[in-house]
């Protein structure tokens, strides 16, 4: 049971000191309650009081960083098992494979691949951020080299490699990049273990059941390496589901701190050459439970609905997720098209501008700060009201981007009418439906 | 040392209902685990896969779902050809047409169409109304009545039009009523409550609880589906327990990702497979979630779902 | 004789006629004699649904009148006519069963006789949802043909299914009224006993649509009861045998109205001897209400409309409550008091008025209702502003005696006059709180004289004692609190407990809106919470509301205390007006509201606060609640209640002074309390907020530590 602000605040030394960063003890020991400062930044704490508090705030899971400079990212850290709890915080990452069993002309092609998916939704760099290599009994080409290649793309590797004087040989060219040493089992682990640990990188353990795998984990642990992560990836899928499940749901509801490690799941192995099953399992392991998915290769069929799911699974589910303020043009809108405003929640702001395009009418969306919140939530907290949107009317300088005056505005907030036109003189506004889907009609009708 | 696994089996389950007659009839709930948890205690009943057609026919299907149904001339054809594609366990006419904002075809000719369709194929049948509240209830009474016998589903009594939908499909014609709410677990539940309150036997209703593509905000979609799964089996809320079933294709076939053309944005790629990875995607986590049953669009992702989660289960 | 004499003897009547009829038939085609309905599966419906024994034959027949006769005691209490009046029903429909022998077709245009399987079930729908909202059934002749066909007309412009018996078919006939299942006016036959067939629908839908067993007499009779909202209207003259299958129709729970002067039996005969009031006498008898689909008025009514401004230019007349003497009222009465839809105008009308000035007007939206209660008021009332800014061309600001509407020239040029106002009222208030309004009038007065008369002595009354007992609901002094979860759908697990003195934490549930909400809408996100079993009586725990909120929450909470910030304090949703947090330097609180931007002493700005006290998470030490809350005396009581309170923005403190420094000196006796809170004016930091509240001598610096 996690400790309650109050209770650290107990612990604190409540002299207000400041020298946390926070004004107050009472702040500082809400944040640590949160998660959101950790308890050394106090250096006042008494040392029983400290060794109380982290015994009893040590993390279920732990984070784990991988990556170097700018590609630097956390796994892990996870303290629910369903987002409704608390927002999950480590997004789950997908690697795309290339494999030493592939020719150059094969590898550099994959390579290609990977670097096309790149775009940006909702404010978020959406790519391939991590590349699988993988060492393959059958190997054709140079593992090294394809290594050297695949740390060239910039993006965080997974070097799938059981043999310890390869892995020795990989990591001389990209430790320096923070890969993950996907490697260790019951059988290497400790010569695994040095090489990783020489070399500063995340060790990757894998085995042939959880059993197995609980077991190695405790032995690295025992050599003092805690700077793990577990290859969750089995026989089958089903045996790779389970996998996933039963590790995280020992480390979160069981207390097993031996799986607190963020997860690997491999779907290239269990699905190999089925890309919709990627696709689905892709899909399924980022619900649960996958720190790190991998697919043979992700192109923008997989990647679209992947990253929209992931963007929405890992939010607050307290906080909405919003869309940025602004003009948005659709179906080929200019300035002489009439122009809709709603709010900046994200869900509403889909499915208006969804219906929108069905009805193929060109239209300025014209979307104000209204805290991420829907249409009569917003209004009721006075976010979305005449003052508001007229006020961003001004910011935005819409009338100098628009000349329509035309105006049309949500249906559920028809009160506002009178007083838009009175603080936007000039505009002339007009009442859409209340449902997001009866715009289709009403647009087409109006234009 | 070794592992052991705590059980995460309940006490409460879900509900099992059953979907048609004769054969090809199937079975969606029953299970007394977390969704797909079948490592937890086996689940008898495997989720189920649906495939959906409309009284479109094909005029409004993409290219790449058009050209599995190459030959198909009337209602029937279709239905016909959709019931043969490989893991299809029953079959979801969508009445699309009969929305007054839309075409607003009458009930007659719709009614007139599910009754070809039924005719064509033995698989339970689902029928599906326009999304508009007030013809479906004129829409769904009908079907109820067309398809008496064959204990189709009815989808969907939704707030506005449950007593109607309720008493039509689930008194006069015992068949299963779908209830139908937005994404919250307290509207689901008091929706079941209140079509309970009508006389409906709660093992002849499922849930389609809301839902979105995946990207769409498919957040809430996911925490109504797991928080009902809790209530239902941790708390064993009886008006929670209900199988849920999620229409996935008429989201997905309509988002840009899917339906943009590859001459709009070539560098997507291939249309089919956006359409189809969108669709499986968005089937899979609503599985994960807690579906009971999908209903899905193209062959080739039906194919992928149902032999996905034979494997899973 | 007594009215048990005139059952018994017509139910009498009839078995005589029935066993007659019956031996005969067996003489005449042998016992084995097939017999039944057409077009059903549950026969012979009636007597299938009370004793769960199908009859086939001739034979059984006899049997079955038997069992009939085994019904018919003849002690004077009230349930041997009940039951004498189901055996005459069962002997009607034998009589009516054996018309149909051979497969012959005994009625002819128009009557319909027996119904169909098929037709139940398309009946049923609408009559399970509430579309058909009664069955009519019309028995003999109306006094004149013309009053008959206008009884049947006004239930079917009610969508009320009629069914006929007797000389009102010939009646509709003459008058050459059109009648059929299809404009949901079915002659049955001209028989009594043909009376039976809309019985057996009734029967029916109780085995089709209720799952009732065949043979749970118990479960019929209170299936009928409860939902077919059928009833009688029997015309003069009565003999025996309609009063003996009046009695039949009264088990069944369906009332009969009568024009003869007869028995009376309270809520089940009923005696009406005008004609003309048979309608409105049999829906309130048999509780039915109309649905009120459109609004009489020459303008538009939508939401769009409800953001329309009138400006001067544009305005007919206006009414302004801040000159002139305006109210507006909604009054609860008894139901004798009012009569439905009435809309009186009491002055001149708008056409009399000078274009654009200034007016007097005062509307009582009088209603009645089983479930009605003086608390409700108010919230209807709260309603008028948003139905009459609905009307086009009509804007209403303000509320009680301080209203303002203005007419404008369009809406009147469309024919837009005072009674329209009325009918707004009414059709809104009748449908969207059908749930306890069963009848409701509204009364317009525009006669200065007479406003001033209504404002002052009525309204202004009515108001005071509504906020006086608003100030004198106390938590103890009510039965029953109420969860509030209408925040789930962003707080999943969040509960809050509504009580008079502690209303939600957004500021906008009082304990009356969730009694009304609840009252509205049962199945909704308000219910009832009890309040027997106490566990603190210190920091408000009750077993009740730890139930309530475990159930609400679906496991995720325990329990919750309702006057304490320490222990178990309530979750917050997120929506709070305001968030109350220690500030331990000075043994107090600081409280936040929304709209403040800046620094508390406690070390944290309002969204920092938010964040951590939102989401339905217990967060002891912290607290989200409404403003309203800040001034009660329940405001953390555990821990010493509003004393506790350092520091409050400046428009916050503001805001609730007046009524804090009521409560301060009510608890403690200290005067103008609010100046010894700091605000940001004084400190932002805890150090300051202290000097400053010593200097102040602050009540919270003596008092026990709150940790």
């Amino acid at each position: 049971m996690a400790l309650k602000g109050l209770d650290i605040f107990k612990l604190s030394p409540k002299k207000n000191c400041k020298e946390c960063g926070c004004p107050t003890c009472m702040a500082f020991s809400m944040k640590v309650a949160q998660g959101a400062i950790d308890v050394s930044a106090c250096p006042y704490f008494a040392p029983e009081a400290l060794a109380k508090l982290s015994a009893a705030t040590e993390p279920p899971m732990k984070t784990i960083k991988v990556g170097a400079g700018d590609a630097e990212m956390t796994l892990g850290g996870e303290t629910v098992l369903f987002r409704h709890e608390k927002t999950f915080v480590s997004k789950t990452r997908y690697a795309s494979a290339v494999c030493d069993c592939m020719d150059a002309a094969a590898v550099d092609a994959r390579l290609a691949d990977i670097a096309k998916v790149d775009y940006e939704r909702i404010g978020e760099r959406m790519f391939v951020e991590m590349i699988y290599v993988n060492h393959s009994s059958e190997a054709v080409s140079d593992y090294v080299e394809i290594v050297k290649k695949a740390a060239a793309t910039g993006r965080v590797l997974v070097l799938g490699c059981t043999d310890v004087e390869l892995a020795k040989a990989a990591l001389a060219v990209c430790k320096d990049s923070k890969p993950i040493l996907n490697g260790a089992d019951a059988s290497n682990y400790e010569a695994m273990n040095a090489v990783a640990t020489e070399a500063g990188v995340v060790l990757g353990v894998s085995g042939a059941n959880l059993s197995e795998i609980h077991d190695t984990v405790e032995k690295l642990e025992g050599l003092g390496n805690k700077n793990l992560v577990i290859d969750v990836t089995g026989e089958n899928v089903k045996d790779t589901f389970a996998n996933a499940v039963q590790v995280r749901k020992a480390a979160l509801k069981d207390g097993d701190r031996t799986f607190g490690y963020p997860s690997i799941v491999n779907t290239a192995k269990i699905a190999m050459g089925d890309s919709h099953k990627q696709a689905a399992l892709l899909s399924l392991f980022t619900m649960k439970y996958g720190s790190i998915v991998i697919a043979e290769n992700i192109s923008y069929a997989e990647a679209l609905p992947l990253y929209g799911l992931r963007q929405n699974l890992f939010t607050d589910p307290q906080k909405p997720m919003k869309v940025e303020p602004g003009i948005y043009p659709l179906n080929g809108a200019d300035e002489n098209s009439i122009c809709l405003t709603t709010v900046d929640f994200a869900l509403t702001y889909f499915l208006v501008s969804g219906e929108l395009e069905r009805s193929g009418v060109p239209v300025n969306l014209i979307i104000s700060d209204a805290g991420g919140l829907s249409v009569l939530t917003s209004w009721a907290a006075g976010k979305f009201s005449a003052g508001t949107i007229a006020k961003f009317f001004e910011e935005a300088k819409i009338e100098e981007k628009v000349k329509s005056r035309k105006l049309v505005i949500p249906g559920k907030v028809a009160v506002l009418k009178g007083e838009i036109e009175a603080k936007l003189p000039n505009w002339e506004v007009i009442i859409a439906p209340n449902e997001a889907v009866q715009l289709v009609k009403f647009m087409k009708d109006f234009a | 040392m070794p592992f052991t696994a705590k059980s995460g089996k309940f006490n409460a389950s879900i509900n099992t209902v059953e979907i048609g007659s004769g054969d090809k009839a199937v079975k969606i709930g029953g299970e007394n685990v977390l969704p797909l948890y079948s490592f937890d205690a086996p689940i008898e009943n495997a989720p189920k896969v649906g495939i959906e057609i409309t009284d479109f026919g094909m005029d409004n299907e993409p290219d790449c779902v058009k050209k599995y149904y190459e030959g198909c001339e009337s209602i029937a054809d279709i239905a016909k050809k959709a019931a043969s594609f490989e893991g299809v366990d029953f079959l979801c006419f969508r009445m699309e047409g009969g929305d007054p904002n839309g075409a607003n075809k009458s009930t007659e000719e719709l009614i007139g169409a599910l009754k070809e369709v039924a005719a064509a194929v033995d698989l339970p049948i689902v029928a599906a109304g326009c999304k508009n509240a007030e013809k479906d209830a004129e829409l769904l009474s009908k079907a109820a009545e067309a398809l008496d016998g064959r204990n189709a589903m009815l989808l969907a009594a939704k707030e506005e039009n449950y007593k109607t939908v309720g008493a039509a499909a689930g008194l006069a014609y015992k068949q299963i009523v779908g209830a139908e709410s937005a994404v919250d677990i307290n509207l689901a539940k008091q929706l079941n409550v209140l079509i309970g309150q009508l006389g409906v036997n709660s093992k002849s209703i499922v849930m389609n609880v809301g839902t979105a593509a995946a990207g769409y905000g498919f957040e809430y979609v996911v925490s109504t589906m797991d928080r009902i799964k809790a209530a239902a089996l941790s708390q064993n809320d009886a008006n929670l327990q209900m199988p849920i079933v999620t229409p996935v294709a008429s989201e997905t076939w309509s988002v840009k990702e899917a339906m943009a053309s590859e001459a709009d944005v070539p560098e997507w790629g291939d249309q089919e497979a956006r359409g189809i990875d969108m669709e499986v995607e968005t089937a899979m986590a609503v599985i994960a979630s807690g579906s009971n049953a999908v209903i899905l669009k193209h062959p080739t992702s039906i194919a992928t779902i149902t032999n996905l989660v034979k494997e899973l289960v | 004789m007594t009215l048990f004499d005139v059952v018994f003897s017509g139910n009498d009547t009839v078995y005589g006629l029935t066993e007659g009829a019956i031996n005969g038939a067996i003489e005449k085609h042998g016992a084995d004699k097939a017999i039944a309905f057409p077009n059903t599966a549950y026969s012979l419906p009636c007597y299938y649904g009370v004793t769960g024994t199908k009859v086939a034959t001739l034979g059984e027949l006899k049997d079955a009148l038997g069992v009939v006769k085994s019904l018919m005691t003849r002690e004077k209490r009230l349930n041997d006519a009940f039951m004498s009046g189901v055996a005459t029903a069962l002997c009607a429909e034998f009589i009516e069963v054996l018309k149909y022998m051979d497969g012959a077709v005994p009625y002819e245009e128009p009557c319909y006789g027996h119904l169909a399987d098929a037709v139940i079930r398309e009946l049923g729908v609408p009559l399970v949802t509430g579309d058909i909202p009664g069955v009519a059934v019309i028995l003999g002749s109306a006094p004149t043909a013309q009053e008959g066909v206008e009884l049947v007309k006004s239930y079917q412009a009610q969508g009320i299914l009629v069914t006929l018996v007797g000389g009102i078919i010939d009646q509709c006939e003459e008058m050459g009224y059109k009648t059929g299942a299809n404009v949901r006016v079915i002659p049955l036959g001209k028989d009594v006993t043909s009376v039976i067939h809309v019985v057996s629908v009734a029967v029916r839908a109780a085995l089709i649509f209720g799952n009732i067993q065949p043979g749970d007499a118990a479960g019929l009779m209170k299936y009928t009861f409860e939902r077919v909202p059928a009833f009688v209207n029997a015309f003069a003259p009565l003999d025996p045998v309609i009063v003996a299958c009046g009695a039949g129709a009264i088990a069944l729970g369906f009332p009969v109205i009568t024009n003869e002067e007869t028995f009376r039996v309270p809520k089940s005969l009923i005696v009406q001897k005008d004609v003309s009031k048979f309608n409105a006498t049999s829906l309130e008898a048999r509780d039915i209400k109309i649905k009120i689909t459109n609004i009489d008025i020459p303008v538009a009514f939508a939401s769009a409309f409800e953001g329309e401004i009138i400006r001067r230019g544009d305005m007919q007349v206006e009414f302004d409550g801040s000159r002139v003497d305006c109210c507006e009222l909604v009054h609860a009465k008894e139901a004798s008091e009012i009569e439905d839809h009435k809309i009186e105008v009491i002055g001149p009308d708008i056409d009399e008025m000078e274009v654009g000035s200034k007016n007097s007007i005062a509307y009582v939206v009088e209603v009645a209702g089983k479930n009605m209660q003086a608390d409700f008021e108010p919230v209807f009332e709260r309603k008028f502003h948003s139905y009459l800014n609905c009307i086009e061309g009509v804007m209403h600001t303000g509320q009680r005696d301080m209203i303002r509407i203005r007419i404008s020239k369009d809406a009147f040029a469309a024919g837009f006059r005072a009674k329209h106002i009325g009918e707004v009222l009414y059709a809104k208030v009748k449908s969207e709180f059908a749930a306890v309004v069963d009848k409701c009038q509204v009364k317009i007065y525009t006669d200065p004289a007479e406003c001033t008369k209504i404002r002052h002595e009525v309204a202004t009354p009515m108001f005071d004692k509504r906020d006086e007992r608003l100030m004198t609901l106390t938590d103890e002094g009510v039965e029953v609190y109420y969860s509030c979860i209408m925040c789930q759908a962003f707080s999943p697990s969040h509960v809050c407990v509504v009580t008079p003195e502690r209303l939600g934490l957004c500021g906008a549930v009082s304990w009356l809106d969730a009694k009304a909400t609840h009252q509205l809408d049962p199945e909704g996100p308000c219910q009832v919470i009890t309040k027997e079993r106490i566990i603190d009586e210190r920091i408000g725990e009750y077993e009740d509301v730890n139930e309530a909120v475990r159930k609400f929450s679906q496991g995720a909470l325990e329990d919750v205390s309702l006057y304490s910030i320490i222990e178990k304090p309530m979750t917050s949703c997120g929506c709070f007006e305001c968030i109350c947090g220690i500030e331990p330097l000075s043994n107090g609180v600081c409280i936040a509201n929304r709209e403040y931007a800046g620094m508390t002493p406690i070390g944290m700005t309002f969204p920092e606060l938010a964040s951590m006290t939102g989401g339905g998470v217990q967060t002891p030490g912290f607290m989200g609640h409404g403003k309203h809350f800040i001034a009660s005396k329940k405001f953390m009581k555990a821990e010493g209640g509003v004393a506790r309170i350092v520091w409050m923005p400046k428009d916050l403190k503001d805001q609730v002074a007046e009524r804090l420094n009521e409560t301060a000196k009510e608890m403690y006796g200290i005067e103008n309390f609010v100046d010894m809170i700091g605000d940001e004016t004084v400190a932002e930091d805890p150090e300051t907020l202290l000097a400053f509240l010593e200097e102040k001598g602050h009540p919270a610096l003596s008092m026990e530590p709150m940790m």
